[in-house]
This record gives C-alpha cells, structure tokens and sequence, in this order.
C-alpha cells in the first residue's frame, strides 16, 4: 500500500518537474526531492529517468485514452463521436497543461523509446477515426493511411498550441481538429457544414 | 580514410577557409546526431567525424547546442533550395505540390541521417530547436495557400496548412523512427493524397493518388 502511494507520488512528481524543466534538465534528485522519497527507494522502482519518464509517460496516455474512448463511446453518429472525442481531449490536457506537455512536447527530448510510445499512443486513436471510412461515401477508396494522417493533422495543432504555452486555450481548437477529422473522408465542404452546425 | 590523406597534406587545414570548417561542422553534426541521436552525441563525436580540432569548433560554437542550431538553420535552407529547383513557377500547383514533396522523399530515402536529424531529432534538442523546425514548416507550407483557389469548400480554416504539414510529417516521422527511409518514396500516392485532400477533397485528392502510383 505504501509503496504503491509512493509510486504514484513520483510519476505525478514526474510529470510536474518535466513539463516546468523540460526533460534534458530534470534530473533523479529533482524527482525524489518533488515527490518526497528517498534515492534508495527510487532506485528500487526505477533504472533511471527515463525509465520512470516511461512509466508516468503510460499512465498518462492510459488516463487520456479511457476519457477519450468515454466521451466517443457515449454518442451516435461518426462525427458526434468524433466530436465528443475531441472536446474530451481538448478539455482534459487543458486542465492539465503539465500532462499536455509531457505528452506532445517533451516527450520528443526524453530518447527514442519515448518517441516510439509516442507514436504508439497515437495509434490508440486509429479505431475512431477509421469509423469515418464506414460512414463516408466511396470511404473505401480512401487511402489504408486516411486514419494516421488525420492524427497527425490532429496532433500537429495541438502540438503547435501546447508548445507555444497556450494549453489552457485548447478547448478553442475544437473546429479546426473536429474539421482535420473529418474533413480527409467526407471533403472539405461537408466538413465545415458539420462544424458548423453544432458550433 | 580523409584523415589519412590529410596527413599528406600538411597544409589542408591552412588552405581551408574557417568559413568552410565550420560548414564541415556542421554537416558533420547533422550526420552525427542523425545516427547517434541528439542526446547521445558529445562535441568529440562531432569534430571527429569533421576531422577539426576541439579548438576549431570552439572558435565557432558556444557548445553542442547552438552548433546544432546552426547546423539545422543550414539544413533547411539547403532542403529548401532542392525543392524550390524542382518547382517551377510556371507549374500548374498540383504539379508543383508533387515534384515538391517527391524531391522531399527521394532526399530522405537517399540521406536517412538527414531525415532523421531534420525530422525525429530535432525534437529532442530543446524549445529553440521546435521553433526552427516548426518555422521550417510553415516556410514550405506557404507554398500550399494557393491551393485555397481550388477549393469548392466555402471558406476552409486559417490552420489548414497546417493540417496538411501535420498529416504528412506524421507519416514520414513514423517511416524513419521505423528505420524505413528507402520506403518513403513508395509512400509518395498517399502523402500526396494527404497534402491535396484538403483543398481538392477525398475523391479527386484520391484520383490524383491514384494517378501517381500508376506514373511510378
């Protein structure tokens, strides 16, 4: 029980030194100094940073994920998933604009066994957008790639919001990542009809 | 093998303008880090593979981070160069959008530590680093606002280029983290596809993907 609180101690300590340092700068001392354990005891749990960068890395996309697939899950309909989708994790990393960080920003500096879970953790995503390639006309003769560079549409405005420092400002970002979302399967037209819509 | 042959030449270093040792640097940095990594490579990694001196290098950098900023000022500019050679004004836009992003690919498959250092490990080499290469980005999306005239989409969003930027980095940032430069110039259809689709839509942005992967 204790070394359990003890773990989720540092992967939040974790997460809070990395996005105000930045990866290259944290180092072991700053961790267990922020979450109030020993080095011994961090020693035990983890190699080195990186390895509890990895492991708060996963319990923050396993976080986002579960909220993510909620918010898809509870609606009807391709794009007011997709919507419901978006806006929950628009909402979620704008609450936390440490995690947000973390997540998009620095993990690009933590090696390549974090930018690999990076990538990963995008691919989660793919199931909710290939839903469009069901509910799109002639869907089918889209490219097998239309989810991953929808993603990465996705990602890229995002990214470019949080490393400017304007995570708190996401929820705004709900048309331009709703339209990048749907727009690859049902056209740009009917895109901006659909974010139109409910705006 | 260059090391050998310059200690035959005793004069090697004296000829060479310092301008072009620090060029030397800094293509020598962008192979390095592309390989090693940003983190994992030292300034010795870098000058041995230039063949300089520690001193030469500190005569011009501060250190391994603003060589490396340097070092990717310079690669953007010559990416750039090649790829505005290959775009002739003249050129209906989705023609030049192709030859574009097909000089692009045929780079990378050619030079993956190039890729690698331009795309995947910039990211690691801090907030100045980001912001060059997000610039960089948004210097060659420029070239697609034109493509707004095609559109029979009403008005599309100011970020749309940026969209297009972000789908199709996505994919060539997932080929070289993999290791598979040599096959992004199979990928040129679909990272077409992603580029057009915005402005032209599914249908035809499918038809001119379609197009390219039977021309090639």
């Amino acid at each position: 029980m204790i070394a359990r609180s003890q773990r989720e101690r540092l992967l939040e300590a974790a997460v809070r030194v990395v996005a105000e340092k930045g990866y290259a700068a944290t180092t072991v001392a700053d961790l267990t100094r922020e979450a109030g354990i020993s080095r011994t005891t961090f020693y035990g749990m983890f190699e080195d940073k990186e390895g509890c960068f990895l492991a708060a890395y996963d319990g923050i996309i396993d976080a986002l994920v579960r909220r993510v697939t909620a918010a898809y899950e509870a609606e009807e309909g391709w794009p007011n998933r997709a919507r419901a989708g978006l806006a929950a994790l628009l909402e979620a990393l704008a609450e936390e604009p440490a995690i947000a960080r973390m997540a998009l920003v620095e993990v690009g500096a933590a090696g390549p066994a974090a930018q690999r879970r990076y990538r990963a953790a995008l691919q989660r995503l793919t199931p909710f957008f290939d839903e469009g390639r069901d509910y799109a006309p002639g869907g089918r003769n889209l490219p097998a790639n239309t989810s991953r560079m929808a993603i990465g549409a996705v990602a890229g405005l995002i990214s470019d919001e949080v490393i400017e420092g304007h995570a708190e400002y996401l929820p705004n970002l709900l048309s331009e990542v709703l339209f990048a979302t749907l727009m690859p399967y049902i056209g740009p037209a009917a895109a901006t009809r659909e974010v139109a819509e409910k705006k | 093998m260059m090391k050998v042959l310059r200690s035959f030449q005793p004069t090697w270093d004296g000829l060479m303008a310092s301008e072009s040792r620090r060029d030397l640097i800094l293509a020598a940095m962008i192979r390095v880090v592309g390989s090693k990594g940003y983190k994992e490579t030292s300034v010795a990694d870098v000058i041995e593979e230039a063949g300089t001196s520690r001193t030469t290098f500190y005569k011009h950098f501060e250190d391994k981070h603003e060589c490396f900023l340097a070092s990717y000022e310079m690669l953007v500019e010559q990416v750039f160069a090649m790829v505005i050679a290959e775009c002739d004004g003249a050129q209906p836009w989705l023609q030049r959008v192709e030859n574009g992003l097909a000089t692009i690919v045929k780079l990378f498959a050619l030079d993956p530590e190039l890729a690698r250092t331009a795309v995947v490990e910039v990211a690691a080499a801090g907030a100045e680093a980001r912001q060059l290469h997000w610039d960089a980005v948004a210097r060659f999306t420029q070239y697609l606002e034109e493509g707004r005239e095609l559109s029979d989409g009403g008005e599309l969003p100011e970020n749309i280029s940026l969209m297009s930027a972000g789908a199709v980095s996505g994919l060539i940032f997932d080929e070289l983290l993999a290791g598979r430069a040599a096959q992004l110039p199979a990928m040129l259809p679909d990272l077409l596809f992603a580029m057009l689709v915005p402005y032209i839509g599914p249908r035809a942005a499918a038809e001119e993907m379609r197009r390219v992967a039977a021309a090639n």
